[in-house]
């Protein structure tokens, strides 16, 4: 990456892309995204991930605001910007009657790949995402974690240097999910820059260089995992109880004793409470003599860093769904702020 | 908005940039973005069988059981001018429009299909020329046509039709029905970009088909028609394309709904109904491009 040096891969200032039936997706979006990065844009379903995507994409047309990807502007260079990205759609975009190397041929012919390199490339590519042995098998006979690295095949078959991946885990199960982001990281070795959606922290944590979290269409938080994990300040005290109906009285008392000398935040969970203190290690048992006086019964206890779960949780006041196959039960979570 | 506008723009530098080695672009160019398209669609129809084999299934069964049913009555019927045509000879065109009839409802159902499988947003994305994305997908619907009016005109002469005008005759039915299966084609792809559902759009396809057929001229002429229908199949489309089609079978002019005579000959039946179908593929292939182009400036969900 010699003779480009410095540039960015995505350059937008002042986004907006509001729908005609008046809703506002997107509303400012400024962001810099360097080449090389791997950046991941994180926030909960609804929050404009996608449309954010779609339109440095030049899948939509931004309402506001300029976006240059790659150097090209998104709106009067849209065929420049797409021969230099790949686009990886949230749903599985692969066509099941088609094989799997029909599939990547296909993709690989629409880029443009030079005829002669065109077979070593799609050989590769298939070899990359671990489907060389099913080459000449229909995709329709492909599981779900199958179609996805076909999927990735296909953005990734003209090489381009920024690929854009719209959640590209969701849905799949741990053992296809930690294949993909093993290749993502590869692709990213190799100079790619990456530019990731998605609602899980931990993908986020394993794979980002650099974050930023979105809400209601606005960017609310942008650094690396560690920056934003110490921008929550303190560590975090989780306090499980015996009986959930307490919880609402356990957080109250941690809020109101002075153990904490009012710098605490105190979230109330699905089983009990978590406080994030300046000093929580220092002051815990005080907290846990102080439930006791109360009758509360404590079943465990746990002092631990922040994790970027929790950062969400500060700043979106919502639990993320971190629960891949529980579904939408750990969302349930409310913030209690102490004043 | 991001459509065919911008592909007049340089294509040149697009990938020169960012590092790697990599397999970039070599300008593809609209007629190769157009083949890749052509072929993509050939192979899926091949591949499924209820696309070629499938959609001749009713035209057959329609061919076979029409004339062995209906065939002595309508044979004696239609005869009654003295002109000698048998019931396999008047249908038989009207199964080949029925044929273009279905293959364009297919249209609009692979239409749909790509959108629901998520490819058509990711054609969408790539660099490839959107007009050569559908008039590729097109033509590989036309040819699929053009092989199964082939195969009808077949099925048809096996069973005792005779096509009057002979091979030019059989060519001309089948540019008779590329020509009338086109508005049609557009038509369902409406359908598919406005409900951008499968069911719907199969469904008002394949609704639309058969009353279509049945208030025409396509199974009796046009006076053996009650006057509500006779009134109907002046507006309908498949009047004129298989009036068009049976002048090339009977080598007759058999146009009633418009009659006209200075053309002389079969060409009193095949002008008008040319205009008429150039006419209402213009209107609706220009209203499809029209919608095929927003909703792929706006392909969210």
């Amino acid at each position: 990456m010699s003779d480009t040096e410095g540039r960015a891969a995505i350059d937008a200032a002042g986004v907006e892309l509001t729908y005609s039936d008046g809703t506002a997706a997107v509303r400012g979006i400024d962001l810099e995204v360097p080449e090389g990065e791997f950046f991941g844009f994180l926030g909960p379903n609804g929050a404009g991930k996608t449309t954010t995507i779609k339109t440095f994409a030049t899948l939509l047309s931004p309402t506001g605001g300029t976006i240059t990807v790659n150097g090209f502007d998104v709106q009067r260079e849209a065929r420049a910007v797409r021969e230099s990205i790949g686009y990886m759609a949230q749903e599985t975009s692969v066509d099941l009657e088609l094989t799997a190397r029909e599939n990547v041929r296909f993709a690989a012919q629409a880029y443009g790949v030079p005829r002669d390199r065109r077979a070593d490339r799609i050989d590769e590519l298939l070899d990359l995402v671990d489907l060389a042995d099913v080459a000449d098998k229909r995709a329709d006979e492909f599981s779900g974690g199958m179609k996805k690295r076909l999927d990735v095949a296909t953005a990734l078959v003209h090489d381009p240097p920024l690929v854009f991946l719209d959640e590209p885990t969701t849905g799949l199960d741990p053992k296809a999910r930690n294949k993909l982001w093993d290749y993502f990281q590869r692709i990213n070795e190799r100079g790619t820059t990456l530019f990731l959606t998605t609602q899980y922290l931990e993908e986020a944590d394993v794979l980002c260089d650099r974050l930023a979290v979105i809400l209601d269409g606005e960017i609310v938080a942008e650094g690396s995992p560690m920056e934003l994990k110490r921008q929550v300040g303190g560590e975090i005290l989780d306090v499980d109880l015996d009986d959930p109906e307490e919880c609402e009285r356990a957080a109250e008392i941690a809020r109101e004793s002075d153990v904490f000398e009012s710098d605490a935040d105190v979230a109330i969970s699905d089983d009990g409470i978590s406080v994030t203190a300046e000093r929580a290690r220092e002051h815990g048992t005080d907290l846990l003599v102080a439930l006791r006086d109360a009758d509360i019964t404590v079943t465990g206890f746990n002092i631990r860093a922040p994790t970027l779960d929790d950062v969400f949780l500060a700043i979106t006041g919502e639990r993320p769904d971190l629960d891949r196959e529980g579904g939408g039960d750990a969302t349930t979570a409310t913030e209690v702020t102490a004043e | 908005m991001n459509d065919d506008n911008s592909e007049s723009e340089t294509r040149t530098d697009g990938g020169a940039t960012a590092g790697s080695e990599g397999a970039r672009r070599s300008s593809n160019g609209f007629l190769g973005d157009f083949w890749v398209n052509f072929v993509r669609w050939n192979i899926k129809a091949v591949r499924n069988p209820f696309v070629v084999v499938g959609s001749l299934v009713q035209p057959v069964i329609f061919l076979v059981l029409f004339t062995q049913v209906f065939g002595q009555i309508a044979t004696g019927a239609i005869s009654r001018g003295g002109a000698g045509i048998s019931y396999e000879t008047f249908l038989l065109p009207a199964i080949a429009m029925q044929v273009s009839l279905a293959a364009g409802a297919a249209s609009g159902i692979g239409l749909v299909n790509d959108m629901e499988e998520g490819m058509f947003e990711k054609v969408l994305v790539t660099p490839m020329s959107r007009t050569a994305v559908f008039l590729g997908k097109t033509a590989a619907e036309i040819l699929r046509i053009v092989v199964q009016i082939l195969i009808i005109l077949g099925m048809g002469t096996l069973l005792g039709a005779n096509i009057a005008t002979g091979i030019p005759g059989a060519i001309g039915i089948v540019i008779m029905g590329i020509l009338f299966s086109l508005w049609f084609v557009a038509l369902s792809n409406i359908a598919a970009v406005v409900t951008r559902d499968q069911e719907s759009t199969i469904i008002g396809a394949n609704l639309l088909q058969f009353p279509l057929l049945f208030v025409s001229t396509a199974f009796l002429p046009l006076e053996f028609l009650p006057g509500w229908i006779q009134t109907i199949a002046k507006f309908n489309p498949v009047t004129y394309g298989v009036d068009g089609a049976r002048a090339l079978m009977l080598d007759q002019d058999v146009m009633t709904v418009i009659e006209v005579s200075q053309f002389g000959g079969i060409w009193n039946t095949l002008v008008p109904a040319i205009v008429v179908l150039l006419a209402l593929d213009i209107v609706l292939g220009g209203a499809m491009v029209y919608l095929l182009n927003r909703a792929s400036s706006s392909a969210v969900r």
